[in-house]
């Protein structure tokens, strides 16, 4: 297990109610925003009968899994077995909970408690996206702290955050000036694509 | 909260099955010791929530792979009782 | 030597498509041919021809030597009702999963929602489940639940009661309420095809007292249904069945479940089962 934090998803792509699949050290996670804006970072999988939770509903603040609508409250603990409405959960019904936190509009995740925040992060959010294979950042004149790879894209400084995915992919999350206008924006999003093609050796 | 003594019968040899039945108690909550008795099988005294002690019936009566339960024996004490 | 998992009869292909081409599929990993010849199936594996026979609109085929004849389902040939292919719906997870899955019903309100349950209808009541030692089969009864849309045929909700029953380790049988006809059941059967341990084809068939509803109507139905399902199917961990529940917690509303695994364990059928909880 690991104590360092993962880059797992720009914030504004987790809305409230919003649940998805991110993966973390090789482990499956289930990433959701509760009502009041909370974020957690689950294992994704339901203790009842093994069902991705990733697939699962957020009413207020429990995330409930889609096959049998057990629901489980902030730290993990079953809140409500349907088909059994009277019973009240014993707090031994738990889903592995990781640490998660968000700043600067980026969401990260961690398994074990990291000693330090995540690094700090400048700008505004732009996107995620997925690539095959690794980033030559040399190549690119990025520097690389950690997680974290620095550097000019269409002349526009950006922040890659980049988050390891099973089978040599990685998701990487990317962030601009805040005033860069949105035609600027358009010219940085293909430079970040001509990046993925880069990588993955397409040359189009 | 009720109190619920199980007799488990069948092929239940492997060192596996007491460990099981621990783990399996663990997970829902509920208290209770595994004794295997000098006729090979297993009794616990369970207590928790009705719901729950059902469930544990259930899990015991699949249990581990290396095990075959038969049959398991339910008997509700009452306060004070003794199994 | 009996083996518990070759000698068994797998449903491999709908007869009516047969008509149009033969089809080429795996049954337990192996590749297999089904065709017709004069009528009647032919199924061969390599150039080994297999037993085999048409029965409830289905190809039926053994890699090994069948000890049992095909299971009996009477109401097939009950005058009167409508029998009807519903097709294939192909499913990345283990034939067994498929199996289990069909015989739950604390998911409809989640899954199928609005069509066989909804919320706040979720309890799920106390049912019967018995291995039947003549028959080795696993029967479920006095499955009550209560359901917005029941079937195509119901208008409104309604508490439909249910039997279920599984009487091969890929086939599952579902009697459940007729509204039509309050003395009879309407039959809903899944006969699983296991192509490898992780993918199969399922084949849902009906035998309903139904004259009203159009054919393409009951299909859309069902194939609604089973689309909801794979959805859950796909993801699901492990892929396999575990036959030790030591990772899950199942709870009284799982009897079925439970019963449908621990029939498999004492058969020693574990093709698309999990052994060790991990």
């Amino acid at each position: 297990m690991s104590a360092a934090w993962t880059p797992v998803a720009l914030s504004r792509d987790l809305p409230r109610l919003g649940v998805m699949p991110v993966c973390v050290d090789g482990m499956d996670v289930a990433l959701w925003r509760s009502a009041s804006g909370r974020v957690a970072a689950w294992a994704d999988r339901c203790p009842h009968r093994g069902m991705r939770l990733s697939h699962g509903f957020v009413r207020g603040e429990a995330l409930s899994c889609i096959y049998h609508g057990w629901s489980y409250g902030a730290e993990g603990h079953c809140l409500r077995i349907p088909a059994h409405p009277d019973l009240a959960p014993p707090d031994a019904i738990r889903v592995p909970v990781f640490h998660a936190t968000e700043a600067d509009g980026v969401v990260w995740v961690a398994p074990q408690a990291p000693d330090a925040m995540p690094p700090t992060i400048e700008g505004s959010a732009l996107r995620s996206l997925t690539v095959e294979a690794a980033v030559d950042w040399d190549a690119v004149a990025f520097s690389v702290s950690g997680p974290v790879a620095r550097g000019t894209l269409s002349g526009v400084a950006v922040t890659i955050l980049v988050q390891p995915l099973p089978n040599g992919r990685y998701a990487l999350h990317a962030l601009t000036e805040a005033t860069a206008s949105p035609s600027v924006l358009t010219e940085v999003s293909r430079g970040l694509e001509a990046l993925r093609r880069q990588a993955e050796g397409v040359f189009a | 909260m009720a109190v619920e003594h199980f007799i488990i019968a069948g092929d239940l040899a492997a060192d596996s099955f007491l460990p099981w039945i621990t783990r399996h108690m663990q997970r829902l909550g509920l208290r209770g010791v595994p004794v295997r008795r000098a006729d090979g099988q297993v009794e616990i005294t369970l207590s928790g929530p009705p719901d729950l002690i059902d469930a544990m019936e259930l899990g015991v009566s699949l249990g581990p792979i290396d095990v075959w339960v038969e049959a398991i024996g339910r008997r509700r004490l009452e306060n004070g009782e003794v199994s | 030597m009996t083996d518990p998992i070759r000698d068994e009869w797998y449903p491999v292909a709908m007869v009516s498509q047969l008509h149009r081409e033969d089809r080429d599929t795996l049954l337990l990993g192996e590749a297999i041919h089904v065709t017709l010849r004069d009528g009647q199936p032919m199924v061969t594996a390599s150039s080994r021809v297999l037993p085999s026979q048409a029965r409830y609109g289905h190809v039926w085929t053994s890699l090994g030597a069948p000890a049992r004849p095909l299971f009996d389902i009477p109401e097939a040939d009950q005058p009167g009702r409508r029998l009807v292919d519903v097709g294939l719906v192909r499913v990345k997870c283990s034939p067994l999963r498929a199996v289990e899955n069909f015989l739950d019903i604390a998911h409809f309100p989640f899954v199928h929602t609005d069509i066989l349950g909804a919320e706040p209808h979720t309890e799920v009541g106390r049912y019967d489940v018995a291995i039947r030692d003549e028959v080795d089969e696993v029967w479920a009864t006095k499955v009550q639940f209560y359901q917005p849309q029941a079937a195509k045929s119901a208008a409104g909700g309604i508490t439909t009661e249910y039997m279920y029953r599984v009487p091969a380790p890929t086939v599952s049988v579902l009697y459940k309420t007729c509204p039509p006809r309050p003395d009879e059941w309407d039959v809903i059967t899944l006969f699983v095809q296991p192509l490898t341990e992780t993918l199969c084809e399922v084949w849902p068939w009906m035998a309903l007292f139904d004259d009203t509803t159009s054919l393409t109507d009951l299909i859309h139905f069902q194939q609604t249904i089973f689309l909801q399902d794979r959805s859950i199917l796909e993801n699901q961990q492990p892929s396999l069945l575990p036959l030790d529940p030591g990772l899950e917690i199942p709870t009284r509303a799982d009897l079925t479940s439970v019963a449908y695994r621990r029939w498999l364990k004492r058969r020693g059928y574990s093709y698309g089962a999990q052994l060790v909880a991990a």
